[in-house]
């Protein structure tokens, strides 16, 4: 059971890329002063004694005065009770852990749909065009994905917008839902769902259908975007993977077996194909992550990539510091359910 | 045996210099054959033509911006009489956007600035990336290590936040922005140059050098260096497009502090808002950017088809 | 005698980047039933080529510019030869390929059942993340699905009764095959015979498990659907195309009959010797090593039970011991099934223990063709002469090389291929091309010292 054997050794490696991680966002954390550190966890609603207090209280519990080496210790121990500062931006201030567990689900959800869309489109696409090479369905993509590749995520998102949403007045491109279908209702306060944060289940889970719809509505842009920007590198990707498969040995051997073409393809050929998509797939998780950021700020999607933007114009530091290690964490947690995937996937891989 | 050895190795050896002296002509044959394959390729040539107008652009701004009747290249100008975007019309080729600015004079400015800043990042974070990936891989061991950690490390957070949250701690400006950049992109190049290099080493005729006695230098600049920076090049070059875009996409979140940098990704986030109603004032920055990039990508691959010998056949 | 395969002034190009690499020039060869035919040359005669040419495995930058492939009634390179003839200078590699396809799906029910190959490097045949029984069981599936439904049906349909009796029987006449078949049908468990006698015949085991392991193959329990939809195959011959699209049943179908492809698959591994097969199916190639891996190779080729096998240099990636269990692999084969085969290789001392005629090719063309016997006594052709000279043997003697080296094939020489670097080479070899002429009877060869300057047969 050798398998048990790498998802082990795997699990292990994560530890030190988590130290790693950690280690940037303090040194970067730090690298702007102690004055930077304190407006980082002082609750900004404080004033006068209570705020002199604060600051000497969290000197002392942050170590500020010792060197940095001591203080990341010290650091750690604070984001691992949950303490990860404050944050004031225009859609939302308090704690950064409520601003995450307010706003992360809106940027899974989007990212996931990316994902399905990304999966469900690009890879018979890839196929498609390796199999067909050549054809005018293949150079149409080619060109596509070409085109779409050199596109910045803004300009894919501005287009959509143009297409889908001026002219074709079908698609809302703003916000997550429309406000005059919330503005009365028990499970929506403040902009915010319950019980998920999510408006599309919350709604699912109250009934309230109209809301559903509305909402899925106001997801398809983002996705979409997200899933265009992306897709382009996949279907490139898999072309070749498929090109280079196609003129292995064991491919010629399938053919030699007299076996429909269609199998030879999407079970002989595939199969091996996919394995170089996987493995840079966690550059595909990063580049999704970035894109999230500009999708949401674009679209004005309530979701971390929201609140980031948002953090970087107001100069809130709680939220930038916060923001880059939970994009860290997601990338990294990411990519070891990726590497494990790859292994089950991969009989080469665990011996 | 060892007769026939010893004679079939002195054939072997007039074979060699024959062979030798062919391979001096043979470099000039295999410039004009790779030429050839360039123009070839239509579409690469495209690219190039592109790619060099743009650069040109960049230059004559920086330059003698008089020549095409640009004032001020550093600023943008902005109209407060006439703040509301404006169609495209003779007076403006690409209408304005707001508030007033012209965009054709707004974009030929920003092209310089793209330009420059991103050849920065490149040439920096690149090639200290590659230089750093290159020694890495020679060396091997304790250093080999190290470097592989720390661009874990690095790879660890996605790129476009990293280089969000160093700038942001530098200071919002462009400078601190391909600063950043700079040094959220040099491990990409660390681990790619170090994999060539790696491969490179395995290679048979590495051994044949070594056990020929050849020096540790002399290996690596005869042997590796020829075939591990060509890739490499390839790469940075792809990689000019890409970190424009990314580039322009941090100035388009809002990264940037002034309200009158010419820079193209700004250009566009200022029409956002009017999106429906003025349309080509995000279209156009947008698709000089787009241009820019399909061409940057072009003209690599037609440099790939030209360098890398086995897409020769 | 009869020919079971034809090949006809075959004359087939490549398109490269780097120019036209004329890889067979005017072949001429004809295959008998049951026989062993060698192909023999050194690497760039064209006779991997000739091998995948056969089977109709060509890239799309292959062009047939003449001749046919005759097998099974069909002419395998038609296709590709009427758009080649067609298209002259606009020879658009799209279109070539589309042709290959068509060309692939019309060989089907040919390929892996009637005609099959074996490919020289082992390392790279198998699909790595495929099951290697699956590779074989899978073959099995589209050419004798019918009889692996009767396989399963019949060990559904058996009692312990049934297999004490047959047991008995096979202890009585060790095991002969006609007697166990006929018991077996007269009960109608056909399908069962081979699966005992398998169990009875492989070397690694005791006898007692053996007996053990055949009185298990009773009663073994099927669902009543998956009956049905056995016995629908078994009378068809195969899955129905619509049933194995319909998403569940076409699976079960399908599942069921992998299966019972992987027991076959099993006893196949046996016969060819490999220890543990049940163990070994459920192995991912590179967990097997050189030896083991080239026989699922020739497992899967075998499957079906091929008129013709092709194998191309199945020694070369070997050792010697393994070599020399295919060879008597090859042998066995060939006595017990009439199988055909056309062996290629570059190594002649393999060819002369196992073929009953070999071809010597070179620069795309058989030059020399003839009874393994007269190639090594009394070679015709200059190059057969100096392949022959070239051999190592036990005697002390120098080894001759032929001077000069394979000719570029982009730019092949005049009138014979051989004529630079022939010792005997005359003007007119120089000028015309040697047609095949007759040395004495079933020997052939084409060189002009054999023919009056004029052609004669």
């Amino acid at each position: 059971m050798k398998l048990w054997a790498y998802v082990v050794r795997r699990l292990l490696l994560f530890i030190p890329t988590l130290i790693g991680l950690t280690f940037i966002v303090f040194i970067l954390s730090h690298a702007g002063g102690n004055n930077l550190v304190l407006a980082e966890y002082i609750n900004p609603r404080l004033t006068g004694e209570a705020r002199t207090l604060l600051i000497q209280k969290l000197t002392e519990e942050f170590h500020l005065n010792q060197p940095l080496y001591i203080q990341y210790f010290y650091w750690l121990y604070q984001v691992l009770q949950g303490n990860w500062g404050f944050t004031t931006t225009p859609i939302f201030s308090g704690t950064v852990i409520t601003a995450i567990e307010l706003f992360f689900p809106n940027t899974a959800m989007i990212t996931v749909v990316a994902s399905v869309l990304i999966w469900a489109i690009g890879v018979p696409l890839g196929i498609y065009s390796s199999v067909n090479r050549d054809s005018v369905g293949d150079q149409v993509l080619r060109v596509g994905s070409f085109t779409l590749y050199a596109m910045p995520i803004y300009l894919i998102a501005v287009a959509l917008i143009i297409a889908l949403g001026v002219y074709l007045k079908l698609i809302p491109f703003s916000g997550v839902v429309n406000p005059i279908l919330v503005s009365d209702v028990s499970w929506y306060k403040n902009g915010i769902s319950y019980p998920t944060h999510i408006i599309l289940i919350d709604s699912m889970l109250h009934g309230a259908w109209q809301v559903t719809w509305d909402s899925f509505l106001h997801l398809i842009l983002p996705s979409l975007t997200l899933a265009l920007a992306t897709v382009a590198s996949i279907i490139r990707i898999l072309r070749a993977s498929m090109l280079e498969v196609l003129e292995q040995d064991f491919i010629r051997l399938a053919w030699s077996k007299g076996i429909p073409a269609k199998l030879v393809y999407n079970l002989h050929a595939r199969k091996n194909a996919l394995l170089p998509v996987l493995t840079l797939y966690g550059v595909t998780v990063a580049f999704l992550l970035g894109g999230a950021v500009v999708v949401e700020t674009v679209f004005s999607y309530p979701g971390i990539g929201y609140w980031t933007t948002q953090a970087l114009l107001n100069n809130d530091v709680g939220g930038i510091m916060a923001s880059t290690l939970l994009f860290g964490l997601i990338l990294v947690t990411a990519n070891l359910a990726l590497d494990i995937l790859y292994a089950f996937v991969d009989p080469r891989i665990r011996y | 045996m060892l007769h026939l050895e010893r004679m079939k190795g002195e054939e072997e050896n007039r074979e060699a210099k024959k062979n030798n002296e062919s391979y001096r002509s043979g470099r000039l044959e295999n410039l004009k054959v790779s030429v050839s394959v360039f123009i070839a390729n239509k579409t690469a040539l495209a690219g190039l033509l592109i790619f060099i107008i743009f650069i040109a652009d960049a230059l004559i701004v920086q330059f003698d911006p008089q020549l095409i009747g640009i004032q001020s290249p550093n600023l943008l100008v902005p109209n407060f009489q006439n703040p509301i975007p404006l169609p495209p019309s003779p007076e403006h080729p690409f209408g304005t956007t707001y508030p007033g600015i012209d965009l054709f004079d707004g974009i030929v400015k920003a092209i310089r600035i793209d330009l420059a800043y991103s050849f920065f990042v490149v040439a920096v974070g690149a090639s200290i990336g590659a230089i750093v990936g290159i020694i890495s891989a020679w060396a091997g061991g304790m250093m080999d290590e190290i470097v592989m950690r720390l661009t874990d490390i690095v790879f660890s957070i996605p790129y476009l936040i990293l280089a969000l949250a160093v700038g942001f701690i530098l200071g919002r400006s462009l400078w601190h922005m391909s600063i950043a950049l700079a040094l959220t992109w040099w491990p990409l190049y660390a681990r790619y140059a170090r994999s060539q290099t790696l491969s490179t080493k395995e290679l048979t005729f590495v051994e044949a050098a070594k056990a020929g006695g050849v020096g540790r230098g002399m290996i690596m600049f005869k042997h590796i260096l020829p075939n591990v920076l060509p890739p490499i090049f390839i790469q940075i070059s792809l990689d000019l497009g890409s970190i424009v875009v990314i580039f322009s996409t941090l100035a388009f979140i809002g990264f940037i502090p002034n309200a009158d940098i010419p820079e193209l990704g700004y250009l566009t986030s200022l029409g956002l808002n009017y999106v429906q109603t003025a349309p080509w004032a995000v279209i156009f920055p947008g698709l000089v950017i787009t241009v820019f990039a399909l061409a940057v990508n072009l003209l690599g691959d037609g440099l790939r088809d030209v360098i890398d010998p086995r897409r020769r056949s | 005698m009869s020919e079971i395969l034809q090949v006809r002034e075959l004359k087939e190009q490549f398109y490269t980047r780097r120019g036209i690499y004329k890889a067979l020039n005017g072949v001429e060869l004809k295959l008998n039933r049951g026989e062993v035919f060698g192909l023999a040359g050194e690497s760039g005669s064209g006779k991997s080529t000739l091998g995948l040419t056969i089977m109709g495995l060509l890239p799309r930058n292959a062009s047939i510019l003449s001749g046919s492939v005759l097998f099974d009634g069909i002419d395998v390179v038609a296709p590709m030869r009427d758009y080649a003839s067609k298209s002259n200078h606009r020879f658009s590699f799209r279109k070539n390929e589309r042709i290959i396809k068509k060309m692939n799906e019309e060989l089907e029910g040919v390929r892996g059942k009637k005609i099959a190959m074996v490919f020289q490097d082992p390392m790279t045949s198998l699909n790595p993340v495929l099951e290697v029984g699956y590779q074989i069981a899978e073959t099995m599936l589209f050419h004798q699905s019918s009889v692996l439904a009767m396989r399963r049906l019949a060990r559904a349909k058996a009692k312990r009764a049934d297999l004490e009796e047959a047991m008995k029987v096979i202890k009585n006449t060790n095991g002969d095959e006609t007697v166990v078949e006929r018991f077996f049908e007269e009960r109608g468990l056909k399908g069962l015979e081979e699966q005992v006698l398998s169990i009875w015949r492989r070397p690694d085991l005791p006898d007692a498990r053996k007996e053990k392991l055949i009185l298990s193959l009773h009663s073994e329990k099927l669902g009543a659907f998956e009956s049905k939809v056995l016995k629908l195959v078994q009378e068809r011959g195969s899955v129905p195309s619509w049933f194995s699209k319909l998403p569940l049943f076409g699976r079960l179908a399908k599942k069921v009959l992998i299966k019972e492809g992987y027991r076959k698959a099993v006893e196949l591994l046996s016969t060819l010797e490999i220890p543990n097969a049940d163990k070994i199916v459920r192995m991912y190639p590179h967990e097997l090593s050189g030896g083991m891996r080239q026989r699922v190779v020739i497992a899967i080729a075998l499957a079906n039970n091929p008129e013709v096998v092709i194998m191309d240099e199945p020694t070369s990636a070997l050792d010697v011991t393994v070599q020399a269990q295919i060879l008597d692999l090859v042998k066995h084969l060939k006595t017990k099934f009439n199988t055909s085969f056309i062996f290629i290789s570059h190594d002649l001392s393999v060819l002369a223990e196992v073929c009953d005629r070999i071809g010597i090719m070179y620069g795309g063309r058989l030059v020399e063709v003839a009874k393994t016997r007269e190639v090594f006594e009394s070679p015709a052709h200059p190059y057969t002469k100096l392949l022959i000279a070239a051999i190592p043997t036990l005697e002390e003697k120098q080894i001759q090389e032929i001077g000069g080296t394979v000719p570029d094939m982009r730019f092949p020489p005049s009138g014979c291929m051989f004529h630079p670097r022939c010792p005997y080479a005359m003007e007119v070899c120089r000028q015309r091309v040697p047609e095949m002429v007759k040395v004495s009877s079933d020997h052939h060869t084409a060189c002009f010292l054999y023919s009056q300057g004029e052609g004669s047969t």
